[in-house]
């Protein structure tokens, strides 16, 4: 029989080649089997096949769905040509999850696991892994609530469980855990190739005391043994402002605070003043400084044009260039792969004199050593330079939080270009008003830089001395070193501070190793119809951190810019040691590839907790069905797959501070004369039972395949938090305000619903998508001893109640106005509620206005959070879309209360300026007058329905049009893919909210939704490319 | 790997292991003392507490800081005002570190048997100093007198009547009044006239004259104390802790970093005058007229600013930064213990023995000797020198409460400055913290 040679192409659905697909030749009369891997332009070739007979080919490649192509006639000649178009798996079920000290194939995934990768990752342009998670998995909630260029978010995944203790994920890349709360600036996300989210405690306990938050385990890309590739990416763009602050003009400012300076003079004592007494009258009959009116404001009320009118958020904002440059190399043989890859990313801040540029590679090698010895080592340093502002709403050093005291009367520049200095103070500083110093000039003039050079990364050696059982060791690494330089000359002043000030430096200089040392054991054998899968293992962490503080004083000149140019120092050194020493073990267990079991159990022992109290155990139990596998389960079906899962586990969370279980004595000195006396005292109580809180969970799941192209997960959970790290405030006269114990319970429930389709076929068109819905609820079961709440946070307005939720907007409901006199007599009220102040609700019907009368008024974490992510391929062409949203959450924004509450210090909005009540000006408003006076009611008032917040949104995280290169085009650039993009970030936002950021809230899990000033979210427009070779 | 499981805090000290010998003690007992320095103590808020209600001094931009200041002049404070928030926490951690030191000291050696007496006297002055401000502010307060063990036992306390306080406060002085020095090489030490001029001031404020003249009486006696010649020379900085200082708080400026000052000069300083001014706790221009041209002091403890508003210049201007004033805060001088028992001597009605006593400190000021003949008048003259001796250190509003005339006295100087406020009985105490209350319903508000 003759012979001749087959050869065929290997695409993907865009056309695009795919090297490294394996294609299996099945010769249908000898059954003689033959392989090959297709080569860097997708070919394969079969030679001396025998022409005549029929053959079935098979193509198989991760991540696609497995293709065959039966009973090939063979005919004679060399035109035997086959091209196969290879499909992206829909169903995911040859996807590898990675469970933590392992991977599992999605079929037998029993827990509830996301995973999202890395091309859907990176449509989002960022410099955090984390704005890109942002609605792309059921329950987990990125909030961004302060996005200033290299500011960690927020990572929430299904609520939050904990009141005083630590809320982020527990975050392992390439198996090393990072230290909780350490930047995820320094990961390059376009090094990710998968993220992978264990979000129910079961799946998680296997990282212990460190995994009741959720654990994000980062893959990184890798080389491949089959194909050498070169890869570039590059975007640049720009970012603009999308928040929906809107301040109110000059002219509209004057008539503001003038009214509010009118009514707090004559409502002191209405008999004996007039809103027409002047100036002088005014004085003499004891007018206090805001009784006045500003002595430069009378042209601003004459309406005269051409007036100094400054927006100082036009001044303090900017449109910003965002880029990033990727090149990654990577490739391998049988024996070695090796991945390589450089980035550059700079991103300037919407806010001036804001940004972070940032330098990181990433170098992984593995090698195999010999049949039984496997070595790889992967290393990731990054330097990151960040142009810096705390943003804590101070109104001397915050960009936002100063402006928001800036009156449109003074200009940002003189008339020369030269920077306004200390205008609004000197002209404000007779009445009173804000005595707020030009931001622009804070911000140019101070510098504050933090520089942090950071790697990681990890060594592994593998043994496998028989088939199915493997050893391995891995040696962890992560060293951190940051250098913070501030410098505040003498020649820009503060809030209520005119230059020249004193000049003031410092730095921080500070340096963290952590390594961990981890060996395991893993068995894995099938037979019959079972399949199991045993791991044991050790593990040991250690973080050894130390920074110094250097503050400088006594600065003659601005000559040196930084703590060199002091005459005296204080210096405050911090150091730490925490250790953790880990148990482990894991058993998984399949039987028919149907019935699925798992059960696991750490040990972990913490430095952080009490000496009676370290150690700690997590147990979890999971099991899965496939119901679809079943014989009885009807095979010609519209349904795929079903399958059922539960699991019961726990974790624990152990994020306090290092030393928390002592009574810690700090330095509280004294002086006599000029001598110092030295002195300690003890700061919180010793709790030596210390330890971690407990989350116990169960969740039951369903994962549903049907049509071929839809999947459907759905997630019940259940969780209860039991031992709360919880900051006790305690009875004073015990000496302390609140003490560390572990008290209380506190339960989260939800239910997550992931709905995809792939490669569903409208016509021309292929459509893929991705919705998400989740909805949580979390519950406080008990607190600490005799204590049924804890009311905290500014104005004392957030509650967290025995039976409510945690840290719920807590005050006084408003009513309406005091529009007549007659109203307050009638009317239960605090002494002193002048006309024009808020009628607030007797709740309790005692008659009386007290702090009882207080209620709760929703929570920041949201009822229901929503995701969709979409996109279309037509030809070359792919068109994407992400939107993320968020309903049920409430805001209580300080900057709000400010521009909103009619004192008339602080700059107000076009909203409360248009319907604020002055029975002349504007008799049918519905907020309160505005009136320096700050009255009782005023006060108690801050607190109220007026600024709690409906902050519900609905975001177009992403939009990108992607034009792929046609195989042609590849073919003459000698590439495998190339493409060209452009993207919108953040296009569109619907939302009632009317501050910066409806992602804002503070760091205090007690105050959550707390907000002052919070960096926006910003638009941005980029355009990029790829090419790879 | 076990043994790394036990990390010791590295840059602080553990209770634990600390308070185990004479050096730790005197580490503690100095932190006892800073604790006065604290914002709600004499650090800020204290002085303001103790006279801003008063006719002495107001506030001059009420809305600043939240209003806080604000509402204590105006009398429309409300509990979660958080200069009476801070003045109870501060105040109980005093407290409760004379607590520990005084559970502890007696199971340490010390080189000197003496020394360890005054430091429990010095420790029994202060927690009585706390509980005494504690008692005229909010009347009944919870009495803790054991070092905390574990903090949640305080649970469901609730508040001590203030008989009970007092009890604690007369025993603590009188045991002080036995340990305590005659003098102390260290400056700003308490010593023996100290405890028995506050033992004469708590006797005073409950009435019993002939108590309070009797210890008082001792204090001249030890001869340690005399007026100055000149009142500018008792708040110099240059002369802190003279003859006349009894107790004082003491503060400095450029110390440590700045961490020694305290932000009062700062803050009681007309708005717009210094940088950080806020123009809180300044006399009134009704007191400022209350000084004759010949008065001395007039000119020695009140400043005018170039727009005529009157500050006090007990606190001195700081050397380093505003915030960082460098001024003793004066708890207890000579010439408040000479008008005390003047207050004493006319209470049991030795009128001239009584003007013998007030007319040291007129004839100290430049002025002539007192005229006054009956009781009345001469306890209206005393009320009046007390003021226009003592302005700027806090005593005017306990003042009012101690002799029952604060409703009267503040109602007519509402009317006269044609200020709509009118105090009642409600407003003699201030209200108790809402953040007590919320921490414990056992804690009550004040009616």
């Amino acid at each position: 029989q003759q012979t001749t040679s087959v050869k065929g192409t290997v695409v993907d659905e865009k056309g695009a080649t795919l090297p490294g697909v394996s294609v299996m030749m099945v010769d249908q009369v000898t059954k003689k089997q033959e392989s090959t891997v297709t080569d860097l332009k997708g070919i394969f070739v079969f030679n001396n096949v025998k022409i005549g007979n029929k053959y079935d080919f098979s193509f198989n490649y991760v991540g696609y769905e497995k293709k065959t192509t039966p009973a090939f006639l063979v005919n004679p000649g060399t035109n035997n040509s086959i091209l196969i178009r290879m499909e992206t798996s829909s169903s995911g079920l040859n996807d590898v999850v990675v469970v933590g000290y392992g991977s599992q194939k999605k079929t037998k995934i029993t827990g509830a696991i996301s995973q999202v990768k890395s091309e859907e990752l990176n449509k989002y342009a960022g410099s955090n892994f984390a704005q890109q998670l942002a609605g792309k998995s059921a329950g987990v909630v990125i909030n961004d609530a302060s996005a200033q260029p290299g500011t960690d978010p927020q990572i929430v995944i299904r609520g939050i469980g904990t009141l005083t203790a630590g809320v982020s994920p527990l975050v392992v890349v390439d198996g090393f855990p990072l230290s909780e709360g350490s930047s995820l600036n320094t990961v390059n996300p376009q090094d990710i190739e998968t993220v992978d989210i264990l979000k129910d405690p079961a799946s998680a306990a296997i990282y212990g005391s460190r995994a009741a938050n959720g654990v994000i385990l980062i893959t990184t890309k890798n080389g491949r043994s089959d194909k050498n590739t070169v890869s570039f990416d590059f975007y640049t763009g720009a970012q603009v402002r999308a928040d929906k602050v809107e301040l109110i003009d000059g002219y509209q400012f004057a008539q503001l605070n003038t009214e509010a300076r009118d009514w707090g003079y004559v409502s002191r004592n209405p008999t004996n003043r007039s809103v027409n007494d002047d100036y002088a009258t005014r004085v003499s009959k004891g007018a206090n400084k805001r009784d006045l009116r500003l002595n430069y404001i009378q042209p601003y009320l004459n309406n005269q044009a051409g007036l100094t009118n400054t927006d100082w958020l036009d001044e303090i904002f900017r449109t910003a260039p965002i880029s990033s440059y990727n090149i990654a190399l990577s490739g391998g043989n049988d024996r070695s792969k090796y991945y390589f890859s450089g980035n550059y990313f700079d991103q300037d801040g919407i806010v001036i004199e804001t940004g972070l540029k940032r330098y990181s590679m990433s170098f992984k090698f593995d090698s195999k050593l010999s049949k039984s010895f496997d070595v790889g080592l992967s290393v990731n340093p990054s330097y990151n330079l960040q142009n810096f502002f705390q943003n804590d709403a101070s109104r001397s050093s915050d960009a936002i939080g100063a402006a928001l005291i800036m009156y449109p009367f003074f200009p940002a520049r003189n008339k020369d270009g030269s920077l306004a200095i200390s205008q609004q103070i000197a002209a404000n500083t007779p009445e009173d008003g804000a005595l707020g110093e030009n931001p622009v000039a804070i911000m140019e003039k101070t510098k504050y830089n933090r520089n942090l050079f950071r790697t990681f990364g990890n060594a592994y050696l593998n043994f496998k001395p028989i088939a199915g059982l493997t050893f391995k060791s891995l040696l962890g690494g992560d060293y951190s070193n940051s250098f913070i330089d501030f410098f505040s000359p003498s020649d820009v002043g503060e809030y209520r501070t005119a230059a020249p000030k004193p000049a003031r430096a410092s730095e921080t200089k500070g340096s963290v190793i952590n390594y961990l040392w981890e060996n395991t054991l893993t068995f894995e054998k099938s037979f019959g119809k079972h399949d199991i899968n045993i791991m044991a293992g050790t593990t040991f962490q250690k973080e050894s951190g130390n920074s110094t503080l250097v503050s400088g004083t006594g600065i003659p000149d601005n000559n040196i810019d930084n703590i060199a140019g002091a005459s005296s120092f204080s210096v405050v050194p911090t150091r730490y040691i925490w250790t953790q020493l880990s148990y482990l073990t894991r058993l998984q267990y399949a039987y028919a590839n149907r019935y699925l079991f798992s059960a696991a159990i750490r040990r972990d022992g913490s430095s952080r907790f009490g000496q009676d109290a370290k150690w700690g155990n997590f147990p979890s139990v999971t099991g899965g069905w496939i119901v679809s596998r079943e014989d009885f389960f009807p095979k010609a079906g519209w349904i795929d797959l079903l399958k059922l899962r539960l699991t019961y586990g726990k974790a624990g969370n152990n994020q306090i501070g290092n030393y928390s279980a002592y009574a810690l004595a700090n330095p509280l000195n004294y002086v006599s004369g000029s001598t110092l006396l030295p002195g300690f005292a003890a700061v919180n109580p010793a709790n030596s039972s210390l330890s971690w809180e407990t989350k116990t969970s169960y969740n039951f799941g369903a994962d549903l395949g049907f049509f071929k192209v839809l999947n459907l997960s759905a997630n019940y959970y259940s969780m209860v938090t039991s031992d709360l790290l919880l900051q006790v405030p305690v009875p004073s006269q015990s000496g302390y305000d609140s003490a560390l114990q572990n008290v209380g319970r506190a339960s989260n429930k939800g239910l997550e619903l992931e709905l995809s389709g792939a490669n569903i076929k409208l016509g021309p068109l292929s459509w893929n998508f991705g919705a998400n819905l989740a909805t949580n609820k979390n519950k406080v079961l008990e607190l600490g001893p005799g204590q049924n709440q804890i009311v905290t946070g500014t104005n004392s307005a957030f509650r967290t109640k025995v039976g409510g939720p945690i840290a719920e907007l807590y005050g006084y409901n408003v009513t309406g106005v005091y529009k007549n006199q007659s109203e307050i007599d009638n009317s239960p009220h605090v002494a002193g509620t002048l006309l024009g102040d808020y009628i607030v609700q007797d709740v309790n019907g005692d008659g009386k206005i007290t702090p009882d009368d207080r209620m709760g008024f929703g929570t920041y974490a949201p009822k229901i959070t929503y995701g969709f992510n979409s996109s279309f391929d037509y030809k070359n062409f792919e068109l994407s879309f992400s939107i993320n949203g968020i309903w049920g959450r409430k805001i209580y924004d300080n900057g709000l209360v400010n521009m909103e509450s009619g004192e008339g210090f602080s700059m107000a909005d076009t909203y409360y300026y248009q319907n604020r009540y002055h029975p002349v000006n504007n008799p049918n408003g519905f907020l309160a007058q505005p009136n320096t006076n700050y009255s009782a009611n005023r006060l108690n008032t801050n607190a109220s329905s007026v600024f709690f917040q409906k902050a519900d949104y609905i975001r177009l995280r992403n939009v990108q049009l992607t034009y792929n290169l046609s195989p042609k085009l590849l073919s003459k650039l000698k590439a495998s893919r190339a493409s060209v993009y452009v993207t919108a970030n953040n296009l569109l936002t619907l939302t009632s909210f009317r501050g910066f950021n409806p992602d804002a809230t503070s760091d205090n899990v007690l105050t959550s939704g707390y907000s002052y000033s919070n960096y926006p979210v910003a638009r941005s427009f980029v355009a990029g490319f790829n090419l790879t070779f | 790997c076990t043994k790394e499981l036990n990390q010791q805090p590295i840059t602080s000290k553990s209770l634990a292991n600390f308070l185990t010998t004479e050096t730790e003690v005197e580490e503690y007992v100095n932190a006892v003392y800073g604790t006065l320095q604290l914002n709600g103590l004499y650090g800020l808020y204290l002085p303001a507490i103790g006279e801003i209600p008063s006719d002495n001094t107001f506030d001059e931009v009420p809305a600043n800081d939240g209003g806080m200041y604000g509402q204590l002049d105006q009398f429309t404070t409300v509990s979660s005002n958080g200069m009476l928030s801070d003045f109870w926490k501060n105040s109980y951690q005093g407290i409760q570190r004379t607590n520990t030191v005084l559970n502890r000291i007696d199971g340490i050696s010390y080189a000197s048997s003496t020394v360890k007496q005054a430091r429990k006297g010095e420790m029994h002055f202060i927690r009585a100093l706390l509980y005494f401000n504690m008692v005229r502010v909010f009347g009944n307060v919870p009495l803790v007198t054991k070092e905390t063990t574990n903090p949640n036992d305080y649970f469901g306390q609730g508040r001590t009547g203030k008989d009970l306080v007092y009890a604690q406060i007369l025993s603590d002085l009188s045991n002080a009044i036995q340990e305590l020095p005659v003098s102390t090489t260290v400056q700003g030490k308490v010593i023996k006239t100290a405890a028995q001029s506050l033992l004469g001031k708590v006797y005073l404020t409950l009435g019993k004259f002939a108590e309070s003249k009797a210890v008082l009486a001792d204090v001249v006696a030890s001869g340690k104390h005399q007026l100055l010649a000149d009142p500018a020379d008792i708040f110099a900085l240059n002369n802190k802790n003279n003859n006349e200082i009894i107790f004082a708080v003491q503060f400095a400026s450029g110390i440590n970093g700045n961490s020694e000052g305290s932000s009062a000069y700062q803050q009681f300083s007309p708005s717009g005058t210094i940088s950080g001014a806020k123009g809180h706790n300044l006399p009134t221009k009704s007191f400022y007229q209350l000084y004759s041209n010949s008065d001395k002091r007039k000119t020695a403890y009140v400043g005018l600013t170039s727009a005529g508003t009157p500050f006090s210049t007990k606190l001195k201007a700081s050397t380093t930064t505003p915030a960082d004033g460098g001024s003793n805060f004066v708890v207890l001088r000579y010439a408040d213990v000479l008008l005390m028992l003047a207050e004493d001597e006319n209470e049991l009605d030795n009128a001239e023995v009584a003007k013998n006593y007030l007319n040291l400190v007129r004839r100290r000021a430049g002025l002539t000797d007192a005229v006054q003949q009956t009781k009345e008048d001469i306890r209206d003259a005393i009320s009046l020198e007390r003021r226009l001796e003592l302005i700027g250190e806090g005593h005017r509003w306990f003042d009012l409460l101690r002799t029952g005339t604060a409703i009267s006295v503040m109602n007519a100087w509402f009317a006269s400055q044609n200020i709509t406020t009118r105090i009642t009985d409600h407003d003699l105490l201030q209200p108790v913290p809402q953040d007590q209350i919320d921490t414990d319903p056992a804690i009550k508000q004040n009616p």
